[in-house]
């Protein structure tokens, strides 16, 4: 195994004007569920896209897997973005497609060309993706339009996308903001109970400090771009958190 | 646990029907084209090189640039005028075709229904006929007059641009009509103050769109004699003087590229929805997105004001270059010709005996249509994705996170070179590219469906290109972050997102693409296009009434099939 899993070395991001990450210092360990927390805006989304390889540092190096990502030619990144999945708080989820098309596209950086032409016309590993389904909690749905889904299977889908991907870390970017508090609850358990599960690491940003709380080992708090706080779950007291959310 | 073998729904659904029915079609296409035949004569091939290599050295002599100029600026006014009088109509036309005038006139009468469907239904007659045969038509009338151009684009876009103000009328939300209705406003002051304000972007947003379309037909329909830039581009392929020809043709490029461009940039800084939208009836408002071209859209702040500005001062204008003798239109002379057309036309001359002939044109119009739109969609589809500016430029959605020097300027290239491609296909109009089909094929079915195809490529390939531009990226954005190779990307992302769009967009211009059979029947490819015109031109109204029918039946059967082919696009998964 990696160890660390993940590690930012003195990165700094800016867009243009804007500085989302400063200088920021960083170990993620293999196996650990980490949450982050912070205002919007905090750089919390800048940080998961860095470490899953879709956006370049502006300073700085990121670690993922033993691999420097910065450095790496196109198809090696490729190779470390296979072991990282990803799940988005609008699901990025191709809507007219079947349910059991958007499961499989987890195979993708895998699969050869061609049994991916064949299989969206005679889905391939379909027993794969059925299990995926089972362990969601949406087995019927195989077959559905995607886009005829509510929001809360939507996101199931797109949980066992990254099943079926089978990678070593799991990121998620406010996988819950858009749904209701119990389907949230709901939600997060299955996301745990799945890294618990198979043994994968877990880095979610999130808004709720009480979910924060009750789902994961450590908590990372993001304000203005830097670390404010990175503590073991059960140290985060309410004046931390409330003095997070201060401007 | 799920069970071991999943079980699968069936493979045989109404979407496979249709892909067979679609199979079935093109290839009895291919065979009504007569390849069994001789088609293809390669003697013309010494006179098509010629042709071609005459693009590298047009006629740049003084005298034939002013001419050019001229005729260039006849074009654009044919152009501006058909579109001004056009949406002017349109918009009254739109108003008494709606529902909701009728509904707000007589809430209770039954009969104001009827009367709006009625009209509608007139309408769809002047709308089914090419604007090229209403051109012929009014040359017989006018004789070759100017007021022939304008008259000939105003008529049949009238209808169309009523049909789709209508349309967009109807599914404007009512609530705040019925707030002021109910409270004893006047319909039409009710309409000024609610459906017009919230539905106008779109109706400029069309007529923009329209604006680029009668700029094609007006090319169209100088070669019929109108004048312009084809009467120019005619005389010049008639006396095989292949420089002056390009000449023509630069400058027609020219003009359409500046008019394209024009009307996307507004449409943009309107926020308007694509035509796409406009056409399928979605009020979906696309959010702008960043990139390389949009940051220069962004430099022209002011660019609504200079359009207004623009046509303030190019409206009058184009009216006066035009010169038209508009008191044709309601001389006496004109009264007694449409007097004496009425009476050669009634009772129309049917005989039994026709019917093989006549049957047997209608089917190469359509098998024509079929193998035009398969050549356009395909071909369109095609380079697309090179022209979309968010596919293969650098950080585009094909191109690796780091790009190298050399695959952004690969990116540029195929993207400029790309457009420029589409544009040269679409600006040219099909009859010429059906003369130039018929240096080396002989005249038939074929050369006019390549034609048809080349140009409605042009036109498809652009639209395309806009639905890959609006595309959602952020489930590919999802695809690439898991590592997914490009070709997977392109696969399971782009295409899933866009093929319906496209299909939909195929399946409408198919309809247009019946109705411009006949502007390439008229230079000898078959179909019932050539008997119009012999008919018109020997002026036998009788029997030209029959074949327009067949003509019009051909119009509503393809709109009707491609109707209910959308309506599934839009369903099923």
């Amino acid at each position: 195994m990696f160890d660390p899993i993940f590690e930012l070395r003195q990165v700094t991001q800016r867009f243009g004007q804007f500085t989302a990450l400063s200088d920021l210092n960083l170990h993620i360990a293999s196996g650990e569920r980490v949450a982050l927390v912070g205002s919007s805006g905090a750089g919390k989304s800048t940080l998961l896209r860095l470490l899953n390889g879709t956006l370049l540092p502006t300073q700085g190096e990121i670690w993922a897997l033993g691999q420097p990502l910065n450095r790496l030619s196109a198809a090696k990144l490729r190779r470390v973005q296979c072991q990282v999945g990803t799940v988005y708080q609008q699901f990025h989820l191709v809507n007219n497609l079947a349910v059991v098309h958007n499961v499989n596209a987890g195979h993708l950086g895998k699969w050869s060309f061609w049994k991916a032409v064949l299989s969206l016309i005679y889905p391939q590993e379909l027993e794969a993706a059925a299990k995926a389904l089972y362990r969601v909690g949406i087995p019927e749905k195989l077959f559905e339009r995607t886009d005829s889904l509510s929001g809360g299977q939507q996101q199931r889908v797109a949980i066992a996308r990254v099943l079926v991907q089978d990678p070593i870390a799991i990121l998620a970017d406010e996988p819950v903001a858009s749904l209701d508090p119990q389907l949230s609850r709901e939600i997060m358990d299955l996301l745990c109970g799945l890294a618990i599960a198979d043994g994968k690491t877990l880095v979610v940003s999130i808004h709720s400090i009480e979910l924060a709380k009750s789902h994961f080992d450590r908590i990372i708090g993001l304000r203005a771009g830097q670390v404010f706080f990175d503590l073991p779950a059960a140290q985060v007291s309410n004046s931390l958190t409330s003095s997070l959310y201060q401007r | 646990m799920a069970s071991r073998s999943v079980p699968r729904p069936s493979l045989w659904t109404t979407r496979t029907q249709w892909f067979l029915l679609m199979l079935g079609a093109i290839g009895c296409s291919v065979f009504t084209a007569g390849f069994q035949q001789d088609w293809l004569n390669l003697q013309g091939l010494p006179q098509l090189g010629q042709f071609f290599r005459a693009s590298l050295h047009p006629d740049l002599s003084p005298a034939f640039l002013q001419l050019t100029w001229n005729a260039s600026l006849v074009t654009l006014a044919f152009a501006v005028c058909g579109t001004f009088l056009s949406v002017i109509l349109g918009l009254v036309g739109g108003v008494l075709i709606s529902e909701v005038w009728w509904q707000s006139v007589f809430p209770r009468w039954a009969a104001g229904r009827f009367s709006g469907q009625g009209l509608r239904s007139i309408l769809s007659v002047p709308r089914a006929i090419h604007e090229l045969i209403w051109g012929l038509f009014f040359v017989n009338l006018f004789g070759l007059d100017p007021l022939v151009g304008i008259v000939a684009i105003v008529v049949p876009y009238s209808a169309i641009v009523s049909k789709v103000f209508s349309e967009l009328l109807d599914e404007t939300p009512r609530e705040p009509l019925n707030a002021l209705l109910n409270s004893g406003v006047p319909p039409l002051t009710a309409l000024l103050y609610t459906l017009f304000p919230q539905a106008a972007l779109d109706l400029i947003s069309y007529s923009f769109y329209r604006f680029e379309c009668s700029l094609r037909s007006a090319a169209v329909l100088g070669i019929i004699g109108a004048g312009g830039l084809g009467y120019q581009i005619m005389l010049s392929l008639q006396s095989l003087r292949y420089e002056q020809l390009w000449t023509l043709f630069y400058a027609l490029i020219l003009l359409n590229s500046l008019v394209d461009l024009t009307s996307a940039l507004l449409r943009h800084r309107l926020g308007a929805p694509t035509r796409l939208d406009l056409n399928l009836r979605r009020g979906v408002r696309q959010s702008p997105q960043s990139s390389p071209l949009l940051f220069w859209r962004g430099k022209l702040q002011h660019s609504l004001t200079l359009a207004g500005l623009g046509a303030i001062v190019l409206i009058p204008f184009c009216f006066w270059y035009v010169g038209a003798d508009y008191s044709k239109l309601w001389s006496p002379r004109t009264l007694t010709l449409l007097a004496e057309v009425g009476q050669a036309a009634f009772p129309p001359n049917f005989q039994l005996a026709q019917l093989p002939e006549l049957i047997r044109l209608c089917l190469e119009t359509i098998a024509m249509s079929v193998l035009a739109i398969t050549l356009a969609g395909l071909g369109g589809i095609l380079l697309s994705f090179p022209a979309a500016h968010n596919i293969f430029l650098p950080g585009g959605l094909l191109q690796p996170f780091k790009t190298g020097w050399f695959s952004q300027g690969a990116g540029w290239l195929l993207l400029i070179g790309s457009r420029l491609l589409l544009l040269l296909f679409r600006s040219i109009p099909a009859p010429i590219w059906a003369l130039v089909c018929l240096f080396v094929l002989f005249p038939g079915v074929l050369p006019g469906a390549i034609a048809l195809g080349i140009h409605n490529w042009g036109i498809l390939g652009r639209l395309m290109a806009e639905v890959n531009e609006n595309l959602d990226q952020r489930p590919i954005v999802a695809l690439k972050a898991q590592g997914t190779p490009a070709a997977l990307l392109f696969l399971y992302g782009i295409l899933p997102l866009t093929f319906t769009r496209f299909l939909a967009y195929i399946l409408y211009r198919w309809e247009v693409c019946t109705r411009e059979t006949v502007i390439v029947g008229l230079v000898g490819a078959g179909g019932l296009g050539r008997l119009v015109s012999e008919q018109l031109s020997s002026f036998s109204y009788s029997s030209l009434i029959v074949t327009l029918s067949g003509f019009v039946v051909i119009t509503f059967g393809v709109d009707w099939i491609s109707r209910i082919a959308r309506r599934l696009l839009r369903g099923s998964p």
